[in-house]
């Protein structure tokens, strides 16, 4: 987190011009907390989740199917979720995504760190939370 | 169209553009986010076409390549892989028996370690349950050779005043109890030793015992050439002296001549009609090669002396209680009429078969349920490693049960795979008993009953097949239905942790019933072990374990003595004098210690006979004399034995027929007959004057009638108690005559040299010179005929401690195996534990202590199955209890310590998980 805070305030001092990238590279770094913090609350599957992201986000964020897709596995390679296919009544069969133990735990860091990052945001860069 | 829209093709074909290959898993995953994405939009009130249009712009937006690294690591969708190869090996996605079968035995040849330890395991345990079953069949369950042999009983005295319970019977109780209804008929025998001589060969022993006339009768079997004796002709008093021979006996010595019938055979040279051969697989009471028919009268003896064994056959409809309450009453009743001769005796009944087998019946009892419980052990360590198996495949299983595979095809692949192995593992089994039973049958060191018939037949593969059926079910079933009880829950809740858990508890379960059985297997062999020592340790009395024993008989021809109707000028001084002069030819020869003879070797009872010491009161009636055992031992008996005189001097050349009667008495004699007293010098009278046609005391008048105030003899030393009672029993006070001045024709030489050998030669040296026609017997060192007292419980012994040692490792791997596992599968909570501050030792200590809580609940039951099987335990031990401390502790601490060393390695392993590999470890 310190080095993406060192990187977005190297990018921001090189020119006025504001770099879209250092944006897309926080909205990256986010995905995980958004999935963490979605399947923490409830087991969705995957198409649910990029639903709930996007519109929760007022639409700011947004996922692709496959990149969706690559930070479920991701997730679930590093154990932090879990997934499993479900057959519900009168409903087609999906893969339903869980947090685990070790995904809780991360979420914690995780929301501790974005706490300060943010704090940091509205203190120095005066940014306000929306 | 929007009815045209297949997400599936739509995603294949966009995979296809990308040049990329994703698993089925994966591409399911993608599909069905699509058909929600398009099933949304509808919902939405969106078009159909506009639907299509939204779920596609969402494929066309997707960059595949980023997926196609984490869909092919990942491991569910790796075994997913793997799971639809198997399949389609197969021809198609669905199983059939015989290509699960093959898939199985494919996957086996893949991972050979696990199958053959799983086989081995299994063969073992099958191999073992099968041997000792063959053994317990044939020689147990099989019903003996007689003529309804539930009937049969034998007969025995008891005395638990003097702690007896099974005392060879007095012939005159016999003659009583033989006349009670409950019996059909009963017939009673002793043993004599019996020469058989005849010109121009070899003299020889043959095992022989005198027995009523009846007695084929009684069991209800024939010769299988002559008559036999003749049925309802007299049992007793006849001068007809006939004799029916062994198979064995008709073979080796008379060349199987079935003209033997008719004609005479010297027996201790007297001449005895053959009237009957027996059936080969004839031996009854055991290895008896010659029968002859009693020609005394057994109501004419006395009660005083037990030295025959019996056998009853029940009445009709007479249960054997009923019996036994019947001859306990007479017994009592007995005992009040007789109270000098029968005080305290009564009788007891012993089902034929269960006297037969003695120790054998419950020791292969206890052994068939040692193996039994092996079997079992082996059998949950085989469940336990599948059980681990197959739930490191849960994700396989899950990923074919998403992929549509039906649970009957689970269950048929992994029923294939149990059948595999309980099939091989039962081959195996079959293989090692075939090879086992003639090395066991050959190779026991003990002579047990009916072993020799011992064969595999198809009760026996019957058990075998019993065994895979039950395996197979218990591997195959048990794991398939744990796992897909887990896979099919439809509660998310429920979840992965609670499959896990479930098939720990159950692991957990498998683990403690193999360290109970395995405690109830160690248990019982520490038992046979303290028992053993408790045997090795009872004292004897003696020291000469390197003394050798050897038996002679003297015949009348032998002594230059009349063959019938001799006195004691004529038979018995010539006795005693030819005894001492081959025991004089012994220790003449170089090499030799010391040299004598005795007519009971330790742990044999002697004549039981009343006697009187001079100067205490003597009872109004001769019945209430005291009674002491009665053996005779020539000088130099006791120092060849090593046993100690306390006090008074040995037996001389001295002590012969014309000098005063000298008797040495035992410490347990002169403790409760003389105490205060020095005993030396005391005067003994007694009134035995002559034991039957085996001894008789030359200071007795020559009419052999006892005379009222009895034989007097003066007591020339005290010797230590030698044990002169069957293992297990208190000393009894004993006097010892000289065999100079109370001679028997059959006596034991004990010989100490310094070489078994050279006391061998020197015995057959002095036989071949003094009595040329005496054959010599097979000579033993006391070690050995000790040894041979404790050998069927040292047998069982061995292997209890090998099945107990098996059982401890098999237990030990179980424990590892749940541990190894365990620890794996809680890697991630042992590394939140570590990263919250728990100390690396903690998280060890918290493993070996949960293996320890579960070491402990095997223990408590395994203790319970010892309690359980203690009425057959008790009957295979001596000397010690089934809750012998030392024995449970023991054992207890064997295998506590054993469980402990096995879970260190998985404890370790918690200990050094690394708190962010171990986050990240799935």
């Amino acid at each position: 987190m310190t080095k993406l805070l060192l990187d977005l305030s190297r990018r921001s001092a090189k020119g006025a011009e504001a770099d879209r990238s250092a944006i897309d590279a926080a909205k990256k770094g986010s995905a995980d907390l958004f999935i963490l913090a979605l399947v923490d609350e409830q087991d969705h599957h995957g198409y649910e989740i990029g639903r709930q992201i996007e519109r929760r986000s007022g639409g700011a964020i947004t996922f692709t199917m496959a990149s969706l897709y690559a930070t479920l596995y991701r997730l679930e390679e590093r154990a932090l979720i879990k997934g499993r296919w479900v057959e519900k009544a009168g409903q087609r069969r999906r893969r339903y995504y869980r947090i685990t133990e070790s995904g809780r735990a991360m979420l914690a860091t995780q929301r501790q760190d974005w706490g300060r990052f943010i704090a940091a945001l509205t203190e120095i860069a005066g940014v306000k939370p929306a | 169209m929007a009815s045209a829209f297949n997400p599936r093709d739509e995603v294949r074909r966009h995979i296809a553009n990308s040049g990329i290959e994703l698993p089925d898993a994966t591409i399911d995953e993608l599909v069905a986010y699509l058909e929600d994405l398009h099933a949304n939009a509808i919902e939405e009130g969106a078009s159909p076409g506009e639907a299509r249009r939204r779920a596609l712009k969402a494929l066309e937006e997707s960059a595949f390549t980023s997926l196609q690294r984490h869909a092919v690591t990942h491991p569910d969708r790796q075994r997913a892989a793997r799971a639809d190869l198997m399949a389609a090996t197969s021809g198609r996605r669905s199983l059939n028996v015989m290509s699960a079968i093959r898939l199985a035995v494919r996957q086996f040849r893949q991972h050979p370690t696990f199958a053959i330890v799983t086989v081995l395991v299994l063969g073992l345990g099958t191999g073992a349950a099968t041997t000792v079953f063959t053994v317990v069949d044939s020689v147990v369950l099989r019903p003996l050779p007689y003529a309804e042999p539930d009937r049969l009983v034998t007969l025995w005295d008891t005395n638990a005043e003097k702690g007896l319970t099974h005392d060879p019977i007095s012939p005159v109780n016999f003659m009583d109890y033989r006349a009670l209804p409950v019996f059909s008929d009963a017939a009673a025998w002793w043993r004599p030793g019996i020469n058989l001589t005849e010109t121009g060969r070899d003299p020889m022993r043959v095992n022989t015992i005198e027995v009523g006339g009846n007695v084929f009768e009684v069991l209800g079997v024939k010769p299988q050439i002559g008559a036999g004796f003749p049925a309802g002709g007299p049992m007793f008093v006849t001068n007809e002296l006939i004799c029916v021979i062994s198979d064995r006996l008709w073979r080796s010595r008379f060349s199987a001549d079935p003209s033997i019938i008719g004609k005479t055979i010297s027996l201790n040279d007297t001449p005895y009609l053959v009237v009957g051969v027996m059936a080969p697989k004839f031996h009854f009471p055991d290895d008896v090669d010659v029968w002859q028919r009693v020609r005394w009268d057994l109501t004419q003896h006395s009660r005083a002396a037990h030295f025959m064994e019996a056998v009853a056959r029940l009445s009709p409809g007479t249960t054997l209680e009923q019996a036994q309450s019947a001859v306990e009453a007479l017994g009592t009743r007995l005992a009040e009429e007789n109270p000098r001769t029968n005080k305290g005796y009564n009788a007891r009944l012993i089902p034929l078969l269960d006297e037969e087998l003695g120790y054998y019946r419950p020791a292969l009892m206890v052994l068939f349920g040692a193996v039994a419980l092996l079997l079992i052990i082996g059998v949950l360590n085989v469940a336990t490693l599948l059980l681990t198996r197959a739930l490191s495949r849960e994700k396989e299983i899950a990923v074919r049960v998403a992929l549509g595979a039906a649970p009957r095809q689970l269950i048929t692949q992994l029923m294939a795979e149990s059948l595999v192995l309980s099939v091989t593992g039962a081959a195996v089994g079959i293989a090692a008993t075939l090879a086992a039973l003639p090395l066991i049958v050959a190779f026991t060191p003990v002579d047990i009953p009916r072993l020799s018939e011992a064969a595999v037949d198809m009760r026996a593969l019957g058990l075998c097949l019993s065994v895979v059926g039950v395996t197979t079910v218990i591997f195959g079933l048990v794991p398939a239905l744990l796992l897909l009880r887990s896979q099919f829950t439809t509660d998310l809740k429920a979840g992965e942790r609670g499959s896990s858990k479930g098939a720990r508890r159950t692991y957990s379960v498998l683990v403690a019933a193999e360290v109970a059985m395995a405690c109830a297997l160690l248990v019982s062999s520490a038992l046979l072990v303290r028992t053993v020592g408790s045997m090795m340790n009872t004292p004897t009395g003696v020291d000469a374990d390197d003394v050798t024993i050897s038996t002679v008989q003297l015949s009348p021809s032998a002594v230059g003595a009349p063959a019938r109707g001799g006195t004691i000028e004529t038979v018995w001084v010539p006795v005693a004098n030819v005894h001492s002069r081959i025991l004089d030819e012994i220790r003449a020869q170089a090499g030799i210690i010391a040299a004598g003879e005795s007519n009971f070797l330790p742990f044999s009872v002697g004549w039981r006979n009343p006697f009187l010491i001079d100067g205490q009161p003597r009872p109004a009636r001769q019945e209430d004399l005291p009674q002491a055992q009665m053996h005779s031992a020539s000088e130099g008996y006791f120092a060849a034995m090593g046993a100690t005189l306390a006090r008074g001097r040995d037996f001389s050349e001295f002590d012969h027929k014309d000098s005063v009667a000298a008797v040495i008495v035992n410490e347990s004699f002169a403790q409760r007959y003389l105490a205060g007293v020095d005993p030396v010098g005391q005067i003994i009278r007694t009134w035995s004057t002559n034991i039957g046609p085996l001894g008789a005391n030359l200071k007795s008048p020559p009419n052999y009638r006892p005379i009222p105030e009895g034989l007097p003899a003066e007591i020339v030393g005290v010797v230590k108690d030698i044990n002169n009672v069957p293992l297990g029993q208190t000393v009894e006070p004993a006097i010892y005559f000289s065999t100079r001045q109370f001679p028997f024709s059959e006596v034991f030489i004990a010989v100490r040299a310094a070489d078994p050998s050279i006391a061998q030669t020197a015995i057959r040296n002095a036989l071949r010179k003094v009595v040329p026609n005496v054959p010599m017997s097979a000579t033993q060192t006391w070690g050995e005929r000790f040894a041979a007292k404790t050998a069927e419980a040292r047998l069982l012994m061995t292997i209890l401690l090998f099945f107990g040692g098996l059982a401890a490792l098999l237990a030990a791997l179980g424990v590892y195996g749940l541990f190894s596992w365990s620890v794996a599968l809680r890697t991630r909570e042992l590394a939140i534990r570590l990263t919250l501050g728990a100390k690396p030792s903690s998280v060890g200590a918290l493993v070996i202590g949960q293996s320890a809580v579960l070491v402990v609940t095997g223990l408590a039951v395994g203790l319970v199955i010892v309690r359980l099987a203690e009425s057959a335990l008790t009957r295979v031990i001596y000397g010690v209890s089934t809750t012998d401390a030392t024995a449970l502790v023991t054992a207890s601490a064997l295998l506590l310590a054993a469980a402990i060393i096995a879970c260190v390695p998985p404890a370790l392993r918690a200990m050094r998980v690394d708190p962010v590999e171990g986050l990240r470890a799935e």
